[in-house]
């Protein structure tokens, strides 16, 4: 093993030169690779954000989902809540306005689009996208039914002329609060708020192109329609039927978020035009995915401001542009190749496209500063430049191998997830980190060799180099003035968060840049006084992260997500607080028997379960309906609204015949609850917003409520299926999804990386050994957020893993390097020192760069992003501490030889300091 | 709810007859306009059996067909025209299948004056007793209606007034074997706000004045709904389809409306158009035994 080592050290070290002999071969042909993929990124690049998309279409959840918009049509709603400024949804201004906005909405075509901004927040107004509007409901236009002796009257809740008179708009007000189908749904009860409903057609609108079987051109009607007989006395004629007649399924256009975006925004411009009168709130799909995609653009802002902060950081640590500039050619190349080879494969990428360039970008980072660091280094002690070539890849590069098996190991167990963006993100970031590798092997050497700094001396200083110099010479006195000149400002320009922050890279990289050789070279000796002492504070730390981290609580919550006080968090509280809450759920009761709904017993279940649901989970659901509401109310008031009968009848022929009066009047409502043959419904549940983990509990509470109360009707229905379901039970399905392929990716990258460990230092001592530095970070962020109560959404969970990839690609490098250095010169003491002053800058510097770069996606809006960029930002910073601390601590109590025969084990740093 | 829609579903039904009668070659408008003077004149004092057919559909050997049992509804509706150009009308349809809804009926009296309001009464079976159903106010915001839980909307028929379209001849070509006019239909700003539909494609039969075929679309001009006209055949002089099949292409269901029997010209008592016919089975029965005897 230590011959095997050593040889492939000697390789990596022969590589550089060898590649340079075929300088231009090699550059010609990576030149043309690369053309041939950024031609494929632009012209076959397939982006598929749908949020369908993420689930196998035969998954059971989206099956059912799919089977409830053929027969239901979407789910997909814009609930558009409003509060007065004059404090009365029913004052005459208020209803005038709304009337308006209602006709705005529901008659857009007749609207004039120079009325309208162009654009709204840089995104093309098109009140063409008002298409998907299916319908419109305010208090502008419900009605309501009254009986007048023999009469069933059906009467605007607000007559269109709508009075001016105080007792008439009271009398309104009374007639609409005593309405309890339409309380919280389109008002509040203290008036204050109201709401319109805006259904879509998201999700359930055919294809394009979509053309019709039966536009074939020698398709007919069959002969059976035609053969009745003439003037047949019988009362009907069957019509014949083939079961094997083979039906055409329409597909749906698939939603994605600019859909959303550019509905939400059409809608935006009607409804601001109000805004003098009412608060608007819109909550639902289309504004939250608009949130999202406010999101998205941030985090282009955050993607650029990240380059500048590395390239800035890169700049001043090495003080060469060449070391900025061909990091960023090689992480360029290294994404090209990666993003090009998905698209000509023809494969569809997601949005997770994001994070597949946020991790190809770390990984190229960390490689690039390694071998660079090494570089730098001998080019300062003045040896020549294919010879500090040589050495700083033979120095790193099995380090750099060994770090791209493991942070590929655990990408790679991503592609088992059930999830098909995550599956492609698996492979191509498992690609991706061996491109960036391939690539500081083949083509980072070439490019230094074109462009390098030259060997220091005083006149071919850089500009960094000069600055610094007019820095040092200042005196004490002036440096502090113009210290607390830049802190003032830095404060007042950029608030406390940001001005935090920045204080913060500039103090690390004025440490760093002024101090990083004596802080590596007292670092042994620091540890070696007390190793002890490292060891328990390093454990009592390991210790409360993982008590920590039996309390953290995997939960994804909507509205969490979104930073306090931002405004489409305000809007789903306000739902919350003042209407039937934001979310929505629905049960579907599949009787697989035809006109199975009749049955009076299955309508009472139906019933029972809704009453249930309303009196003990009155803390989560605002309200539900069903078939049964429309029995009842129909029961009701044909029976001279006698309030005996607001109840589901015991007799089937009286349910089907008031069924069969509500489906006369109104099919757009029948069609929307339930199937034409009567043998499917659903019961539609109104919820407050709340976290993955209660709906969870919750989803388990209501099916057990459905066992109980369904299974009498066992023998009847044999067949019988109620579960819960709709774009909501998806989600649940989908960060259950998450969770799982993230807990079993995170379980074999472990593993794979001890076994790696194991492996590369030659001995079972050393991989446990270097196992628990590697712990530590991993174990921090997710122990810190369990401390601190706050919840490991999905997305954060999903990031998580390739932060800690990150991490611990340091401590390889360490302990990788560090079993080198023991084989070379036998003693523990002599490699540690080695390694320390060796690896020690470039871990510092991959730390600063990194750790201070993701910190910076604390700031976005959405808190995935920011808890990952800042837990994640202080596990890069953990694992530093554990490098310089932890691991020669444990070298120096533990005395690990990992497997050197005759090592020399004296730990001697006391000594010498003495 | 909205139970006012009830009256319109009953009224349609006896002025549904897509019918036809010669006449010289005119544009869109009046060939239009001659289709549904023929209407008029085909529901004034008739007495129809019809059956609703609805299944889900697909396509066997090239041929359109139920792949599932379809669920069936069978009618019986009486009509007479009233007023000064007998514009006015007054309907009564009785449900004869299923059994659960048997008997379950429905009176309209429809009124060519706009200031005054339609009437429906409904009666259920079930619960023995006639019920008026009135919309206070107009009927601006109404949706189109299915007509009895079929695929068929009132909107597919009761066409309203042709001034509210834009009306144009496109071409004549062949439908089914025939030489028609395609004729396309644009609702004006008015009848759009009330209309599923962006556009209707008629097939009129140059010859029998009778729609064929039509083509309805929705906002994203696909095609949604088509209905195929059959069994065109002369009743008491008129040329009418009396098997009309509407698939909707998007959900793969059909609706098949057969007329089974179709009286034209008979005597109906103005007595029987009124509740009692609903509630008295007895008065009922007697008098839809008056009407056969004048058939036979």
């Amino acid at each position: 093993m230590e011959n095997i080592l050593l040889s492939l050290s000697e390789a990596f070290a022969r590589a550089p030169n060898k590649v340079l002999k075929f300088k231009t071969f090699v550059l010609t042909g990576l030149v043309v690779i690369t053309a041939l993929m950024v031609v494929g990124i632009f012209t076959r690049t397939e982006l598929d954000m749908t949020t369908d998309s993420f689930l196998d279409q035969e998954d059971p959840s989206m099956l059912a989902l799919n089977e409830y918009r053929r027969q239901f049509g979407s789910d997909d709603s814009v609930f558009l809540v409003y509060r007065a400024k004059d404090g009365d949804v029913f004052s005459y201004e208020s209803l005038t306005a709304i009337q308006q906005l209602t006709d705005d909405l529901r008659y857009w075509q007749e609207l004039d689009s120079a009325d309208y901004p162009e654009s709204i927040n840089g995104i093309e107004l098109d009140l063409e996208e008002l298409n998907h509007i299916r319908r419109v409901q305010s208090i502008a236009n419900i009605r309501f039914q009254r009986n007048e002796g023999d009469t069933l009257l059906s009467n605007r809740l607000v007559p269109a002329e709508i009075p001016d008179s105080k007792e008439e708009l009271a009398e309104i007000k009374a007639r609409a609060l005593a309405e309890e189908d339409y309380l919280l749904a389109f008002y509040s009860a203290d008036t204050q708020y109201g709401a319109i409903m805006i259904q879509t057609d998201f999700g359930a609108q055919p294809v394009e192109d979509y053309v019709p079987a039966v536009d074939a051109s020698d398709v007919v009607l069959d002969d059976s329609f035609m053969a009745f007989d003439d003037f047949s006395t019988a009362d009907s004629f069957d019509l014949e039927f083939d079961e094997s007649a083979e039906i055409a399924e329409v597909s749906f256009e698939p939603v994605d978020m600019l859909g959303y975006t550019a509905f939400h925004v059409a809608t935006k411009a009607l409804f601001e035009n109000y805004s003098d009168q009412f608060e608007f709130y819109p909550v639902g799909n289309p504004p939250m995915m608009d949130f999202m995609m406010d999101t998205l653009n941030q985090m282009q802002v955050f993607g650029i401001l990240m380059i500048l902060i590395f390239t800035l950081l890169l700049y001043i640590l090495f003080r060469s542009f060449s070391a900025v500039l061909w990091p960023m050619v090689t992480i360029a190349a290294s994404m090209a190749w990666t993003w090009g080879l998905t698209v000509w494969l023809g494969i569809t990428i997601s949005q997770m496209i994001s994070l597949t360039v946020l991790l190809v970008f770390a990984v190229g980072i960390a490689d690039c500063v390694h071998v660079m660091s090494a570089y730098f280094t001998y080019r300062r002690q003045g040896i020549e430049h294919y010879e500090a070539l040589s050495l700083s890849y033979g120095k790193t590069g099995l380090a750099i191998m060994v770090t791209t098996i493991t942070t590929m190991a655990g990408v790679l167990a991503l592609s088992t997830s059930d999830l098909v963006p995550i599956q492609v993100f698996g492979f191509m970031s498992a690609f991706g980190v061996v491109m960036a590798f391939f690539f500081t092997i083949v083509l980072l050497p070439i490019l230094l060799d074109i462009w390098h700094p030259g060997a220091p001396n005083e006149e071919d200083a850089s500009l960094a180099d000069r600055l610094g110099k007019r820095w040092t010479d200042l005196y004490i006195g002036k440096k502090f003035l113009i210290g607390l000149v830049y802190v003032v400002a830095v404060y007042s320009l950029l608030g406390p968060w940001v001005g935090t922050y920045i204080l913060l890279v500039t103090g690390l990289t004025y440490v760093v840049v002024n101090w990083q050789n004596s802080i590596l070279s007292y670092v042994p000796y620091i540890v070696a006084r007390r190793p002890w002492l490292v060891i328990a504070i390093f454990s009592s730390g390991f210790l409360l992260c993982a008590w920590g981290m039996t309390q953290i609580r995997i939960d994804s919550n909507m509205t969490e997500l979104t930073r306090e006080g931002s405004s489409i968090r305000i809007a789903y509280e306000t739902v919350d607080e003042h209407m039937a809450g934001a979310m929505s759920m629905v049960i579907m009761v599949d009787t697989k028997t035809t006109d199975g709904l009749y049955n009076p017993r299955l309508m009472q279940a139906i019933d029972e379960l809704q009453t249930r649901i309303e009196t003990r989970y009155a803390d989560q659901v605002t309200r539900t309906n069903s078939l049964a509401n429309i029995v009842k109310d129909t029961y009701q008031i044909m029976s001279d609204d006698d309030p005996d009968y607001y109840r589901v009848p015991d007799d089937e022929q009286m349910i089907s015949q008031l069924l069969y009066l509500f489906n006369s009047a109104n099919p757009e409502d029948r069609r929307a609850l339930v199937s034409d043959d009567y043998s499917r419904s659903h019961i539609s549940l109104n919820i407050y917003n709340a976290g993955s983990y209660q709906y969870q509990l919750f989803f388990d509470e209501i099916s057990q409520e459905i066992d109980e109360v369904f299974s009498p009707l066992e023998s009847e229905f044999p067949e019988l299926e109620v579960y819960p379901t709709g774009s909501l039970a998806l989600l649940m399905r989908m960060a259950d999804e998450v969770a799982n392929s993230q807990f079993s990716s995170f379980t074999f990258a472990i593993g794979v990386i001890s076994v790696i460990m194991i492996v590369t230092l030659g001995s079972l001592q050393g991989g446990v050994m270097a196992m628990i530095p590697n712990v530590i970070p991993a174990l921090l962020g997710f122990g810190l957020m369990g401390l601190l109560g706050i919840p490991l959404d999905t997305d954060t969970l999903l990031i998580a893993p390739l932060i800690i990839g990150i991490a611990v690609d340091d401590t390889i490098h360490f302990m990788t390097h560090y079993r080198v250095e023991l084989i070379k010169t036998g003693s523990v003491s002599e490699s540690l020192k080695m390694t320390i002053s060796d690896v020690g800058q470039a871990v510092m510097f991959t730390t600063m760069v990194l750790g201070l770069g993701f910190a910076l996606l604390s700031f976005s809006d959405y808190m995935g992003m920011a808890k990952m960029g800042f837990f994640g930002s202080a596990a890069i910073f953990v694992a530093l501490l554990c490098d310089l601390f932890l691991i020669p601590a444990m070298i120096m109590i533990f005395k690990p030889t990992f497997g050197v025969k005759d090592a020399d084990t004296r730990i001697t740093f006391m000594e010498k300091l003495a | 709810m909205k139970l006012h829609k009830v009256l319109t579903s009953s009224a349609f039904l006896t002025g549904l007859v897509f019918t036809g009668a010669y006449a010289q070659e005119l544009t869109g408008f009046e060939i239009m306009d001659q289709v549904e003077a023929n209407q008029r004149a085909s529901s004034d004092s008739a007495f129809n059996k019809m059956q609703l057919s609805t299944c889900r559909f697909g396509i066997k050997d090239s041929r359109i067909t139920c792949a599932e049992r379809p669920r069936i509804k069978s009618l019986e509706s009486v009509g007479k025209n009233y007023g000064p150009e007998g514009k006015d009308t007054k309907s009564v349809t009785i449900v004869l299948e299923p059994a659960a809804e048997r008997g379950v009926g429905m009176l309209s009296y429809a009124y060519d004056d706009t200031a005054r309001d339609n009437e429906t009464w409904l009666y259920l079976s079930a619960l023995g007793r006639v019920k008026r159903i009135a919309s206070g106010n107009s009927d601006d915001d109404s949706e189109p209606a299915s007509v009895f839980g079929s695929e068929f909307t009132t909107e597919d028929t009761d066409t309203g007034k042709l001034e509210e379209y834009e009306i144009t001849l496109l071409e004549e070509t062949a439908e089914a074997g025939r030489d028609v006019w395609k004729i396309e239909f644009i609702p004006n700003e008015e009848r759009a706000r009330k209309s599923r539909y962006s556009k209707t494609i008629n097939y009129v039969d140059k010859e029998r004045y009778v729609v064929l075929r039509a083509e309805m679309y929705d906002q994203y001009d696909n095609e949604i709904k088509r209905l195929l006209a059959s069994r065109v055949e002369l009743v008491n002089d008129i040329w009418m389809a009396r098997s009309l099949t509407m698939m909707n292409l998007v959900s793969n269901r059909l609706s098949n409306m057969a007329f089974l029997e179709i009286h034209t010209g008979v005597e109906v008592e103005d007595e029987f158009l009124t509740t009692r016919t609903l509630t008295d089975v007895a008065f009922r029965e007697a008098e839809l035994e008056n009407l056969r005897v004048q058939i036979d």
